[in-house]
């Protein structure tokens, strides 16, 4: 019996007289690891943002676990944020913050966690991640790689419900791509329920539990891997998988 | 009614009178501080090497000690070795040779953020060493020099109220006189606040007029 | 001129007890302009249009005026007007004070502008409020990021503060000017005077880049700066 855990419903989003969105409608399951593809502008991004409201939008509602989010209310607003973790496709670690204080700072600030406990639940997540070794360097002393891992960590020491992720793979050297996607496969086979948009086709195919392909502004198409990488019904969308194909098809 | 007519007798000619005094002694200090600084600029970057120490003396000099201390040195100190300065001449001395060593701040940042590879090219092309600073050098440093200088020259306009101290009777000085007179202290402030207010944003909007018309696609000043 | 040496010699103890003086004037006037300073950035970045322009003609105003008038305006007007009883020394603090603070608000508002937008996205995300995030993620860097600013600063505001003399501040120029007409050594005392100055600015501005250096972020260069 499927659990659903976030729900939206008909999210717009305009910029002066641009619609960046239009009017986007999804649920998510417990355990779902929903992929956004489609091509840049195509308002994935925004979706993400708009999820956890850093995009305001202007119309839709969105419910986490049958409870309806009122954004307007600040603080119904931080306590979804929780629970609903964010990644970055720069990262956006805090530039004068080490490795271990980027994890710490949300558990001691927003959660009101003691210090010395949330260090420990920070060292933990980290080696999850693999870092263990770089808890004590600042965000200009580790690769890209290593900086997503680290906002990985951040997010999981949150204990979130969800986790959107917004091409968390697209600023990395494609040597450090592959680190990165094993950190988020494994949360994905420990049942972390997740919506990310990538350009990684290979590995959308073989663990997404829906694919979801966006076009300007629209969900336009979705369905299982199978469906939408091989048996696509609108001509763009299987257009779009073929090209993306040939580019980042052999990144794995 | 009595107070409009003290304004229209004795505050507004008073002002105005000070006011003519404040820009005859903003407006020459402007030049010949740019003046001076354009100089002092070029030879710190392009001067041998006792010409570059001797420029950078004159900036660390002029720039660390305050204003202040070098007008009294011009008008108070000076008849110490016998010579006598108006209060006026002492005046744009001082704010001359002060706003020198600022403007050659920016004149030497902007020289020095241009490019070799643009004198190269130039040289390449055949360029005399004046041909190169008058076509190509200074119509760069000009524009990357503007926002620093321009922003020195509103800091004249501000200090040149300074020259009261040393008995030149500008703008600050007839408010304090009329102030000390009448004792409407806040008021007669308030209004050479105001003529202040008015001359830096005057110049402030010239400014900018003068860099969005200087203004090349792509040529961005850099922050000094 | 060993009379004028003489002259600074005897002097020498006098104008160092200006030079306290004068360091407490600007630290208090630095201290009050970044008190007000960084309030005034964070609203002039993040405020409400009607609060930035307010911001915005307050710091029009105290950076257009020249100080030798604020100061007048508010040791003789403000404060008899006011009926408030302040001494020169603490009106002169309070003066350099606000002007400082519109200078600094504008040092500290780039300094903000300069750090990339992700960074506070970033807190939002975390389930922070804009004012946890401001004051632990944005603020930090941006303070750091400002200390050349502050550097300069510093330096305008000691030579400024030789203007406060004007009120009878008893601080290094007053003292100077105290014994000179009364020596009649003018040049050599106003010279004294300015070397003064001259080591108080290389001082601050060494404590200064001392205090950059050991809150630098290892690896971190803005702008390769």
């Amino acid at each position: 019996m499927p659990e659903p855990i976030l729900r939206i419903e008909n999210v717009s989003k305009r910029y002066g007289k641009k619609e960046v969105l239009r009017g986007a409608s999804l649920t998510v399951n417990k355990g779902d690891l929903k992929i956004l593809i489609g091509p840049s502008g195509a308002g994935k991004s925004t979706l993400l943002q708009c999820i956890n409201f850093l995009v305001r939008p202007d119309e839709g509602r969105i419910w986490l676990e049958e409870k309806e989010v009122h954004y307007a209310h600040k603080r119904d607003l931080y306590a979804y944020r929780q629970k609903v973790g964010m990644i970055f496709q720069d990262f956006n670690l805090f530039d004068h913050l080490t490795a271990l204080e980027n994890v710490r700072i949300g558990m001691v600030k927003v959660k009101g966690m003691a210090k010395a406990q949330a260090g420990e639940r920070a060292v933990a997540e980290l080696e999850r991640v693999g870092l263990k070794e770089h808890t004590q360097k600042y965000p200009a002393q580790l690769s890209g790689g290593q900086k997503q891992r680290v906002s990985i960590a951040r997010a999981l020491a949150m204990d979130p419900k969800v986790m959107l992720l917004d091409e968390p793979t697209s600023a990395l050297d494609p040597e450090l791509i592959g680190e990165v996607l094993a950190v988020i496969r494994d949360l994905g086979e420990n049942g972390m329920t997740m919506i990310m948009a990538t350009h990684q086709i290979a590995f959308a195919g073989s663990l997404a539990s829906e694919i979801i392909f966006m076009e300007d502004g629209r969900i336009s198409e979705r369905g299982t891997p199978e469906k939408i990488l091989f048996q696509a019904e609108n001509a763009r969308t299987r257009e779009f998988c073929a090209k993306i194909a040939e580019f980042y098809g052999e990144k794995r | 009614m009595e107070e409009w007519l003290y304004i229209q007798n004795e505050v507004y000619p008073a002002l105005l009178k000070g006011f003519w005094v404040s820009l005859a002694l903003i407006v020459p200090s402007a030049i010949f501080g740019l003046v001076i600084g354009i100089i002092v600029g070029v030879l710190r970057v392009y001067g041998n090497r006792p010409v570059m120490a001797a420029a950078n003396a004159f900036v660390v000099l002029f720039r660390g000690i305050p204003l202040v201390v070098q007008l009294f040195i011009w008008y108070f100190g000076l008849p110490y070795i016998k010579i006598y300065l108006a209060p006026f001449v002492a005046a744009v001395l001082g704010f001359s040779l002060c706003s020198g060593a600022y403007h050659s701040e920016y004149v030497r940042g902007a020289l020095m953020s241009i490019r070799r590879g643009q004198m190269l090219a130039a040289q390449s092309l055949g360029f005399s060493k004046v041909k190169m600073i008058f076509s190509i050098i200074l119509p760069q440093a000009i524009r990357r020099a503007l926002p620093g200088c321009g922003n020195e020259i509103i800091y004249l306009i501000k200090y040149s109220s300074l020259a009261y101290m040393i008995t030149c009777v500008e703008l600050t000085g007839e408010g304090k006189i009329l102030a000390s007179n009448s004792f409407k202290y806040t008021e007669i402030f308030l209004i050479i606040g105001a003529c202040y207010l008015a001359m830096t944003s005057v110049a402030s909007l010239l400014l900018s007029r003068v860099e969005d018309r200087l203004r090349l696609p792509g040529f961005e000043h850099q922050r000094i | 001129m060993p009379e004028g040496l003489i002259a600074i010699a005897d002097a020498l103890p006098y104008l160092l007890q200006g030079s306290v003086v004068t360091v407490i004037v600007v630290f208090g006037a630095m201290g009050l302009g970044l008190i007000l300073g960084v309030p005034l950035a964070v609203g002039q970045v993040y405020g409400r249009p009607a609060l930035r322009r307010a911001i915005g003609v307050y710091v029009w105003f105290f950076r257009g005026i020249p100080l030798l008038v604020l100061l007048f305006l508010f040791y003789f007007g403000l404060c008899t007007a006011l009926d408030v009883n302040l001494s020169a020394f603490t009106v002169a603090i309070i003066v350099l004070g606000l002007i400082s603070s519109a200078y600094q608000s504008q040092i500290f508002r780039g300094a903000i502008l300069s750090l990339p937008e992700g960074q506070l996205k970033a807190a939002r995300a975390l389930g922070m409020s804009d004012f946890k995030a401001i004051s632990f993620i944005v603020l930090p860097q941006a303070l750091r990021l400002a200390i050349p600013g502050w550097s300069n600063e510093y330096s305008i505001i000691l030579k400024d503060s030789a203007v406060t003399y004007a009120l009878g501040v008893a601080e290094i120029m007053a003292r100077a000017h105290f014994v000179a007409t009364r020596t009649y050594q003018q040049l050599p005392l106003y010279f004294t005077a300015g070397v003064i100055f001259l080591i108080l600015t290389w001082m601050g501005t060494r404590g200064l880049r001392v205090l950059e250096e050991k809150v630098r972020i290892p690896g971190y260069s803005q702008h390769g700066a």
